[in-house]
């Protein structure tokens, strides 16, 4: 199969031909194609288990997590997948193109700055502020409370719904999907004393209100966390708030 | 700075996993200028993929009533196979609910019980359930909790900074150098302190449920700066990885109630371990699938089944949701209503970078802590949930006592030095014509998982050392071609095969050197536990020449006597 792979952030491609086998994944072919044929390629990883959210590429288009994408099912995917984005290279005939997650300066090759993704995390305060006087022992808290919590905790910060969301990068500012989803975490948490406060930080054209709800964000994420069910909750307890006042 | 790209912090923790991230919230929280230098970002280190749990004697479980630390230490010092110093699980175990209630406090999401109290599971080798867990997610709620805290707090984050030596002048540790990868630019650390915390040795080995990135870094750089190794034999073998990827399935697989199966349809556990069966410790567990295998009741000789079917949909589905989307991923079938293929595979280093119960190594100014130090906790087998424990308990106590002992920096004209001399070795590396790093590294992995696995022998083991010396000399001379400077990954993948070898040969000469069975390390030629011999720590450390030399040091008893271990 020919695996074509951006360089130069897209000005160049190199084409390698690699033998497939049935349990291959994407991540796999990378490594066979730096362990065998050019070791200048790079592109990242670490945990091969779609839990550590490195290897978030474009395969054909697709936002993906490359060690969770077997290269047999390639073909599959294409007319399967939900969200399709602007390729910059073809896809070879009978082959795959991989390409890096838009949206975020190149490195090299398929590596990418993540600095603008991970800045969120002090822009928004993105942790559990806590009370003053915790209790001796844990807070209680009831199981349905951490079930709702659970579907945005499991976020792996792999950036895919940032690169996918047609917002982002279009609105100068706008966070982005998964630290929205992150912040309405802490809203939602009963350990936080002053919760709506969580809200009004992202209670700006450019915040919770810049969504467009393509709902790009919970068809690529790898790990079904919904933040556009989130922003939706986000923006409807702010209007009842301000409808109250 | 001071010019040169050299950075000046009272300490730095090189790896951003649970245990490097809590010592570096402890010592900023000391006053300490603080800075994670990690290979990394912080995220994506290796604690994320943890997955069952994290042991306290809370007594929350109706089944744990009146549990203790006396309890949980009597079990995780009977699970070492009593080589674990019992006045390090004494803290351990005793400092377990604070920890836990800590991180608790600063936000991670735990499963909770009927009362919303932290949910308790049962584990391997555990009496009674004390397992607290976040569904099958422990590592990552517990990961994002410590980066989400270290972020906040303005803690200085060199992410993809690479280290390649540490500063050591009169068995004092004044710094360390590092690739900026994105750059290919050398940086200088001079510190007051520094803490390793930079996880397993796991990736020496083929079949690892480890990242990719677990490559032994930490202790080849310590053990090259002439700190001591101890008991490196011991390498836990998981029970339950998933057949082909060798990708963790969570012993609370087995704690919520799956079996394991042979291909005669027969739960065989309760020949090998008849109370406890499949919650048996992971040495045991390990060992009897694969004399099952052996026996050829195994399928395709290669796998047995764990089956979580008895467990139903809805526990599944709630307690172990992460499993059943692993298996759908990477081996395309739904636990819900087909069973598991599962094989042993490495897991876990108990042996690492020998430290006091503060985390202090042999070399003044040099800690560590977590997976890649040996307090020693864990002795020849750990129990699943000590790990997570582990880290967070000697993290925050070798963040205190790194920045609490008036330390002073080196001069900047030593770290200057060794940045100069590792520009010129690195410089020289790219001139090589041998074999490439991968075709070593895969000779490496296949040599020391068949010849330092699960069952050893003298004769198997000899070989395997004569393959790594062999290896470390062809590595002498390996080809590597590319020569650019940002994410150069063959250069890097280059350098961890260096340390891995190093390392490989350590477990080598310690296997070798422990004529007995103990725990995770059973030799078919010795096949019994020598408490005469043996029941004492094996410390290696780097001769004049560099080769490993070896000494003891006595297991600290004081809790509990040796006893038979029975499951």
């Amino acid at each position: 199969m020919i695996i074509r792979i951006s360089r130069d952030a897209g000005e160049s491609y190199a084409d390698y031909n690699v033998q497939v086998s049935e349990e291959m994944t994407v991540l796999d072919a990378l490594f066979h194609i730096q362990e065998n044929i050019d070791e200048s390629l790079a592109f990242r990883y670490s945990c091969r288990g779609a839990v550590c959210g490195s290897c978030a590429i474009m395969v054909n288009g697709m936002p993906l997590l490359a060690c969770k994408t077997p290269v047999a099912r390639i073909e599959e995917l294409n007319n399967v997948y939900e969200v399709f984005l602007p390729r910059k290279g073809e896809v070879p005939k009978d082959g795959m193109l991989l390409e890096p997650i838009p949206k975020l300066p190149v490195m090299k090759d398929l590596v990418v700055d993540w600095e603008p993704f991970f800045d969120l995390f002090g822009k928004l305060e993105l942790k559990l502020r806590g009370a003053g006087n915790p209790p001796e022992k844990e807070y209680l808290i009831a199981k349905e409370k951490v079930r709702e919590l659970e579907k945005y905790t499991n976020c792996i910060s792999c950036a895919l719904c940032w690169s996918a969301c047609p917002v982002v990068g279009d609105l100068k500012d706008y966070p982005g999907p998964a630290a929205l989803a992150k912040l309405y975490r802490f809203y939602l948490d009963p350990r936080e004393p002053d919760a709506l406060n969580r809200l009004a930080i992202a209670n700006q054209e450019f915040g919770w209100w810049a969504c467009d709800f393509y709902t790009n964000c919970k068809k690529v994420c790898p790990k079904k966390v919904p933040p556009n069910i989130a922003i939706g909750k986000a923006r409807s307890q702010l209007k009842n708030m301000e409808d109250n006042q | 700075m001071a010019g040169n790209n050299i950075h000046e912090h009272d300490l730095v923790v090189v790896g951003g996993g649970l245990a490097g991230l809590r010592a570096a919230i402890e010592a900023h929280d000391h006053g300490a200028s603080t800075a994670v230098v990690s290979k990394v970002y912080p995220l994506r280190s290796h604690s994320v993929a943890a997955q069952g749990g994290i042991n306290a004697a809370l007594g929350n479980d109706p089944g744990s009533k009146g549990d203790s630390w006396e309890k949980h230490a009597f079990d995780t010092i009977k699970g070492s196979a009593y080589l674990a110093d019992q006045d390090a699980v004494e803290i351990l175990c005793k400092e377990a609910a604070a920890s836990i209630y800590e991180l608790e406090h600063w936000g991670t999401v735990f499963s909770r019980d009927s009362e919303g109290k932290l949910a308790q599971r049962p584990f391997g080798g555990a009496g009674v359930p004390r397992t607290c867990y976040a569904a099958d997610r422990t590592g990552h709620n517990l990961l994002n909790t410590l980066f989400e805290q270290a972020y906040a707090r303005g803690i200085k984050f060199y992410n993809e900074y690479f280290v390649t030596s540490l500063v050591v002048n009169d068995n004092k540790c004044t710094g360390s150098i590092a690739i900026d990868i994105q750059t290919g630019k050398l940086h200088g650390f001079s510190v007051k302190a520094l803490i390793l915390s930079t996880g397993g040795y796991g990736r020496i080995y083929e079949r690892s449920t480890n990242s990719l990135i677990n490559t032994a870094d930490g202790h080849a750089l310590a053990y090259r700066s002439g700190a001591a190794l101890k008991d490196m034999e011991f390498v836990q073998f998981h029970p339950t990885t998933l057949y082909g990827s060798n990708i963790l399935i969570t012993e609370g697989a087995r704690g919520e109630g799956a079996h394991l199966i042979n291909s005669e349809g027969d739960r065989f556990m309760i020949k090998y371990a008849p109370e406890a069966k499949e919650l048996a410790p992971r040495d045991i567990v390990a060992r009897s699938i694969t004399q099952e295998i052996e026996k050829g009741l195994g399928y395709a000789g290669e796998y047995v089944y764990l089956d979580l079917r008895p467990l139903g949909a809805e526990k599944i589905n709630e307690r172990l949701p992460g499993i059943r989307q692993i298996a759908l991923d990477f081996a395309n079938l739904d636990p819900i209503e087909e069973p598991v293929p599962v094989q042993p595979g490495q897991h876990y280093s108990m042996g690492g970078i020998a430290v006091n119960n503060e985390g202090e190594t042999s070399i003044e100014g040099l800690l560590a802590a977590g997976e890649c130090a040996s307090v020693s906790v864990h002795g020849a087998n750990r129990l699943g949930g000590n790990s997570l424990l582990e880290a967070l308990v000697f993290g925050k106590k070798a963040g205190k006592k790194a920045c609490c002992n008036n330390r002073q920096t080196g001069p900047l004209s030593i770290v200057k030095k060794v940045m100069d001399r590792e520009q010129e070795r690195l410089e020289n590396l790219f001139s090589g014509e041998g074999d490439n790093w991968a075709t070593l590294t895969k000779e490496m992995r296949k040599t020391v998982y068949s010849k330092f696995g699960i069952f050893r022998d003298k004769e198997k083991m000899e070989k395997g050392l004569k393959t790594i010396e062999r290896l470390k000399d062809r590595y002498q001379n390996t080809a590597l071609k590319y020569k650019g400077k940002t994410y150069n990954q063959a250069l890097l993948k280059y350098l961890e095969l260096g340390y891995m070898l190093e390392i490989a040969e350590a477990v080598a000469v310690s296997a070798l050197e422990r004529r007995e069975s103990r725990g995770s390390h059973y030799r078919t030629d010795y096949p019994d536990s020598d408490d005469d011999n043996f029941l004492k720590h094996i410390i290696l450390k780097a001769d004049q020449k560099n080769r490993p030399a070896i000494s003891y040091a006595p297991v600290r008893m004081g809790l509990f006597p040796v006893k038979e271990r029975e499951y």
